[in-house]
């Protein structure tokens, strides 16, 4: 969903440089028309202000000036090459996606998700880790709080002894998340990068690599968050806890990136 | 060798994911006292014994089954792929 209020920004590491759109991450740029011009010089303006201004300049009927408008931001919001900035609350964007989705019901279409790219910055291993946990942590909290609710509920047949094991499998999951992530923007030092967020995908993207560099970075995810779940189940072990234990087992859950069902483990096959 | 490669992940990461969840699942019920039998006929995954003070935990072929199972899987499903693409997108 694309509302007048929230804000076109250019993603980070994408710039404007004579009448060209560039991005540092995948080192190309593409050239633009005065339209597209005009519309990312307002990079920060709200979207309904830029449509106001577009028909204003060009001679457009509102109609036409918000469809071109919302039709290009669609298009370079989903190349990861704009953001759109929201600033209502999470709680009434949920209940107007609610509201859409229900009207889109009917036709088995979902409302169409909003990619956020995020910026990373790979010079350092401990910039890497901070820059990519910092970009990835919204989403990860989210899913371990699914996650835990999924578990809950078969707790609740189990009964109230397992309470942790809940906590556990979302503590695992959200960590799982954040050290895969990490993993692979390690693997990537030096070579510029993003993280982007569009709708239930996460990866990251980055400039070309030689084809023995792009297998390490697939594989580095997979293998550092099941790494880190075999310390927790170790740690959990030899604690005499077996919460502890249970967290490592969603890291370790990791390990099925390695198979074609995921990108990491299609790239790791050869395909 | 991107056929031994695919065989080998999948072994790999179906292998190591019921091993590590049979681990932990023992060792809870370890902690818990409690006794635990996770096997599909004769075929068993894991199983925890109480014996007075002392338990014992088994780890049966049924992992060892779970990790070729998701090999051949994972083979199948790679060569699927492969096939599925257009001719001149192949690279082997």
């Amino acid at each position: 969903m694309i509302a007048s209020a929230d804000r076109l920004l250019l993603a980070p590491g994408v710039v404007l440089e004579d009448g060209h759109l560039a991005d540092e991450v995948r080192g190309e740029r593409w050239p633009l028309n005065a339209a597209g011009t005009f519309v990312l010089t307002r990079s920060g303006s709200r979207v309904g202000q830029i449509v106001d201004e577009l028909g204003a300049a060009f001679g457009l009927s509102e109609a036409q000036a918000r469809a071109d408008v919302l039709q290009f931001t669609w298009l370079l919001n989903g190349l990861a090459l704009v953001n759109l900035e929201r600033r209502d609350r999470r709680f009434g964007r949920l209940v107007e996606w609610i509201a859409l989705a229900a009207r889109l019901a009917p036709s088995g279409a979902w409302p169409a998700a909003v990619a956020s790219r995020r910026a990373v910055d790979t010079t350092t291993t401990f910039r890497s880790l901070a820059t990519s946990l910092a970009a990835v942590w919204s989403r990860a909290a989210v899913v371990a709080l699914a996650a835990a609710l999924v578990v809950a509920q078969f707790v609740a047949v189990i009964g109230a002894a397992a309470a942790a094991y809940p906590l556990a499998v979302g503590l695992g999951t959200g960590i799982g998340i954040g050290v895969h992530e990490a993993a692979h923007v390690i693997a990537l030092r030096g070579v510029p990068s993003a993280i982007v967020l569009h709708g239930r995908r996460l990866f990251v993207l980055h400039a070309r690599v030689e084809s023995n560099r792009r297998l390490t970075v697939a594989l580095a995810g997979p293998v550092g968050a099941v790494a880190a779940g075999l310390g927790f189940a170790a740690l959990g072990v030899v604690a005499g806890a077996p919460q502890l234990a249970l967290v490592g087992v969603p890291m370790v859950a990791h390990a099925l990136a390695l198979t074609v069902a995921c990108g990491d483990g299609r790239v790791a096959c050869g395909l | 060798m991107r056929s031994l490669r695919a065989f080998v992940l999948g072994a790999v990461a179906l292998g190591l994911l019921a091993y590590v969840a049979a681990a932990v699942v023992a060792f809870a019920a370890q902690a818990d006292g409690r006794a635990l039998d996770v096997s599909l006929g004769p075929l068993v995954f894991v199983a925890v014994v109480p014996n007075g003070s002392t338990t014992s935990a088994t780890f049966g072929g049924g992992l060892a089954l779970v990790a070729l199972v998701g090999g051949a899987a994972n083979l199948a499903a790679a060569a699927l792929i492969r096939r599925r693409r257009p001719p001149g997108d192949r690279l082997d």
